[in-house]
This record gives structure tokens, C-alpha cells and sequence, in this order.
């Protein structure tokens, strides 16, 4: 009987670690093209996806409040003098910053996409981020619009400050982002003023660098520039970003590390980490307003 | 554990509301630089609860549905909560029901082993770009936000199958009065 039992386990458990093999050579071999597995995976995403988005607001509050409790441990030489003020405020103050937040960030991103960085055929519209891989592995987040909303993939996706990414899947009704952050990204960027060019290539694990890698020799890039997307365009080969987008500002460009790897490091505009709202940039008509 | 229907449709309840919760929530808090991950907690507590096998079926289904939701590799989260279901209810299997220290020690080790496959997956499958340190500091940080909500989170798993436990059931049944006043 114990045998028995035993045998049983085994076999369950080769059966599943088969299983997982099988699905991740499948769909590796798929590629970003799709197929079966990514047609059922989307299937289940879209199922899920108003469940996410209820989730998402009911959950809303724990989440801000525990977000609440990091930001006061970082400012903990004003905790002790504000603590018992705060306590009783802790709830009515929960729901005001997360409005107040949302206001602003909404702002932010009609402020950046109205400022002339939206090129002609581009119709911009606001999503919301619903979901968020949980490792650092996967830089990508989960936005509340999809191919239902005239969202494609390698759509433009802007956040309050500057670039956060660009779609790279698409449900009827959610689309995933992958964020400049993610280890598949690159971008052509121009550093202003001056005009040098590179690809901003991430540092995977450390959300707050950025790389800008393949510089010209000779330019000379000096700590505080600014980063834009280049948006170069070869014939029928053109750049996905539009030009202009802020991506972030230097913060380190010692002239032995231009001179040797032709690297400047920066860190990006956007709080990739806290983004409530962005823009994707759809390069065809949708049937959503934005 | 007895896994009747009932059971098995609140463990599947269970399992799709932390994996939606993980990626709405939990995913989305930050603690001390990085955040909690339940879903794994889940899956070790159903392993330490049920045993390997419901452990490592358990564990296999929220993974393939956080790699569905997540519209990811299909197999990476699912081969990691499965490994972590397994060793939690192999554990519980030869050594017994952990005291609250060995919980606690066993959801930090698990957490890292869920961060450790997921790496080795990630570097099997390529990664062009390069990778930081801070990856590694992740781990740990993780692991121990991991040890502090192993106990919360296995009793909050013990009361959704509390009927189904074998041990709830036999306390059930044990007298609580005097022996002498049952039999002259």
C-alpha cells in the first residue's frame, strides 16, 4: 500500500515537472508570433480580467496603506512627533493621497502627451495599471485597455514623467507593457544638449539605472543631460518611440567609462516601480476615447 | 488532508484569489525595496497542510495561472510554486508538523528557492542584458518577508481546509471531561 502511494507520487510529480518543461520549450519555441498556447493564455487573461480589475480597486486601500507604512519608516525622524496625529488620520489621509495622486499623475501624463511629443497619427489613451509581475525578471505591468481599445502591439506606453515602455501582448481588454527596465528592452535615445546618440539599455534588478550604451566616440556627455527618445527612421526600418520622449537624466559619465565602453549611466524620469496611470500612444485608430 | 469536492473547489478559490491578489496587490507594495510573495506562501502551506502531492498539484495550477495572467512564459511560475508545494509537503511528510520557528525558517528557505528557480529559468532561457546584484539582494529581502508571513499565511490557508485536516478532525473527536465520569 505505502509502495503503492509512493509510486503514485512520483509519478504525479514527473508528470508535472514534464508538464512545466513541455509548456516553457513550447512556448519559447512559439516566439512572439503566438500561437496555441499564447491564443489559451490569452483566453484565460481576458476570463480573469474583470476579476483582476474589481481585485485591483477592492485591494486598493491595503495596498496604499502598507505602501503608507514604507514611506513613514523612511521618515522616521518625523514619525515620533506626527504619530498620534497621523493614527487618526491614517484612513481618511489613505483615501485623500490616493485621489490627490491619481489627480496628479493624470496630469502629469495630459501635461506630457499635450506637449507636442504625440506625433501625427497617434491617438493617446489613458490606461490603468492593473497588475505587475512580481519579480524582478519580468519588468512588466498589466494595463486595464487591450485590442479592444485600438491597442497594438509595440504601441508607445508613456508614463507621468517620461517613457515607461512599450506593449508587447494584447488581450480584448488588457494589454501587457514591457518597461524599459526589462531585460529584453533597448531604445535609441539622444542625449540633450548636444545630440549624441546611443541605445538605453537596462541594469536588470536595479530599477533606478539605466544604460547608454554604443555612444559615438569623442561625444562628450556630462552629468545632469538630458535623455530622448531618438525615433530614428531608415527607409522602411523606423525606431517604434517617436522622437522627443524624456527617458531619464545622467547620472554618472566619468570620461574613462566613455572613452573605454562608450557607456554613460542615467536614471529614467519615470517612477516605473509606482505608476498608477500611463498613455499608450496607438499608432492606429481605436474605437476607445482617450 | 481528505480531499473531498468541497474541498478541492475551495482550494481552487483559494488558489485563484492569491494569484489575482499577488498581482494586483502584493506585487504592487513596497516593502523594504521589494514585495511579498504570497502566492508562494500560499502553495507552501497547502504543501505543509495537504502533503507533497496536493502541495505540488496546487502549486502547479496557481503558477500556470499567475504565468497566464501575467501573459508570460507559460511553465516558469508553475515549475516553481510545483517545486515549492513538493518540498513543503515532503517536509511535513518525513519530519512532521513543523513547529512555528520551522515554518518560519521553511517559508525564507522556500521563498529563495522559488526566487533561485525562477533565475535559473530566466539565465536558461537567455538574458542578453546585465544583471545586477541588487537581484540577489532582492532574493534575501524577499525571503525574509517571506519568514515573517509564513505563520500568518498558513493559518489563514489552515482555516480555509480546516475541515478537511486529519488532526482538526481527531481533536474533534477526543472526550474533553474527566475519564473517571465516563465509566464506572
Amino acid at each position: 500500500m505505502y509502495r503503492k502511494q509512493v509510486r503514485r507520487r512520483r509519478a504525479v510529480l514527473l508528470l508535472l515537472v514534464a508538464a512545466s518543461l513541455t509548456l516553457l520549450s513550447l512556448y519559447y519555441r512559439e516566439g512572439s508570433s503566438g500561437g496555441p498556447l499564447h491564443g489559451a493564455e490569452n483566453v484565460v487573461s481576458t476570463v480573469f480580467s474583470p476579476i483582476s480589475s474589481v481585485t485591483d480597486r477592492a485591494l486598493k486601500p491595503v495596498r496604499d496603506l502598507v505602501n503608507w507604512f514604507h514611506e513613514t519608516f523612511d521618515a522616521r525622524g518625523d514619525k515620533a512627533k506626527l504619530q498620534d496625529q497621523v493614527a487618526s488620520l491614517r484612513d481618511q489621509l489613505a483615501r485623500d493621497q490616493t485621489q490627490r495622486q491619481e489627480a496628479k499623475e493624470l496630469s502629469a501624463l495630459n501635461e506630457l502627451t499635450s506637449g507636442g511629443i504625440v506625433p501625427d497619427g497617434t491617438t493617446p489613451v489613458t490606461a490603468r495599471v492593473v497588475g505587475r509581475s512580481p519579480t524582478v525578471w519580468y519588468s512588466t505591468v498589466t494595463v486595464d485597455v487591450g485590442s479592444g481599445d485600438g491597442v497594438r502591439i509595440d504601441d508607445p506606453v508613456v508614463a507621468a514623467q517620461g517613457l515607461a515602455g512599450k506593449v508587447t501582448q494584447t488581450t480584448s481588454n488588457t494589454a501587457q507593457v514591457t518597461l524599459i527596465t526589462d531585460a529584453d528592452s533597448a531604445v535609441t535615445a539622444r542625449v540633450q544638449p548636444g545630440g549624441a546618440t546611443g541605445v538605453v539599455e537596462p541594469d536588470v534588478g536595479n530599477p533606478n539605472d539605466l544604460q547608454l550604451d554604443f555612444l559615438e566616440r569623442g561625444s562628450h556627455i556630462a552629468e545632469g543631460q538630458m535623455v530622448v527618445t531618438a525615433g530614428f527612421s531608415t527607409g522602411d526600418l523606423g525606431s517604434i518611440f517617436p522622437p522627443g520622449i524624456p527617458i531619464g537624466k545622467i547620472t554618472r559619465a566619468t570620461v574613462e567609462e566613455q572613452q573605454a565602453y562608450q557607456r554613460v549611466h542615467l536614471s529614467p524620469f519615470a517612477d516605473l516601480r509606482d505608476m498608477d496611470f500611463v498613455k499608450v500612444l496607438r499608432t492606429h485608430s481605436g474605437k476607445g476615447s482617450g | 488532508m481528505i480531499l473531498t469536492p468541497g474541498i478541492i473547489a475551495r482550494l481552487a478559490a483559494l488558489g485563484a484569489f492569491a494569484a489575482v491578489a499577488q498581482l494586483v496587490c502584493f506585487s504592487k507594495m513596497d516593502v523594504f525595496g521589494t514585495d511579498p510573495d504570497v502566492v508562494l506562501l500560499v502553495a507552501f502551506s497547502v504543501g505543509v497542510l495537504g502533503g507533497s502531492l496536493t502541495g505540488a498539484v496546487f502549486g502547479f495550477s496557481v503558477g500556470l495561472l499567475m504565468d497566464c495572467l501575467l501573459l508570460e512564459t507559460l511553465g516558469g511560475f508553475a515549475l516553481t510554486m510545483l517545486c515549492v508545494g513538493y518540498v513543503a509537503g515532503r517536509y511535513r511528510e518525513t519530519v512532521g508538523r513543523p513547529t512555528r520557528g520551522a515554518v518560519a525558517l521553511l517559508g525564507a528557505g522556500l521563498t529563495l528557492l522559488g526566487a533561485m528557480v525562477i533565475a535559473a529559468i530566466q539565465i536558461g532561457t537567455g538574458v542578453d542584458a546585465n544583471v545586477s546584484f541588487l537581484v540577489v539582494r532582492d532574493a534575501i529581502v524577499k525571503s525574509m518577508i517571506g519568514a515573517g508571513l509564513a505563520i500568518p499565511v498558513l493559518l489563514g490557508v489552515r482555516l480555509v481546509v480546516r475541515s478537511a485536516l486529519v488532526d482538526e478532525r481527531r481533536a474533534a473527536r477526543r472526550p474533553t471531561g474527566p475519564r473517571a465520569v465516563e465509566a464506572p
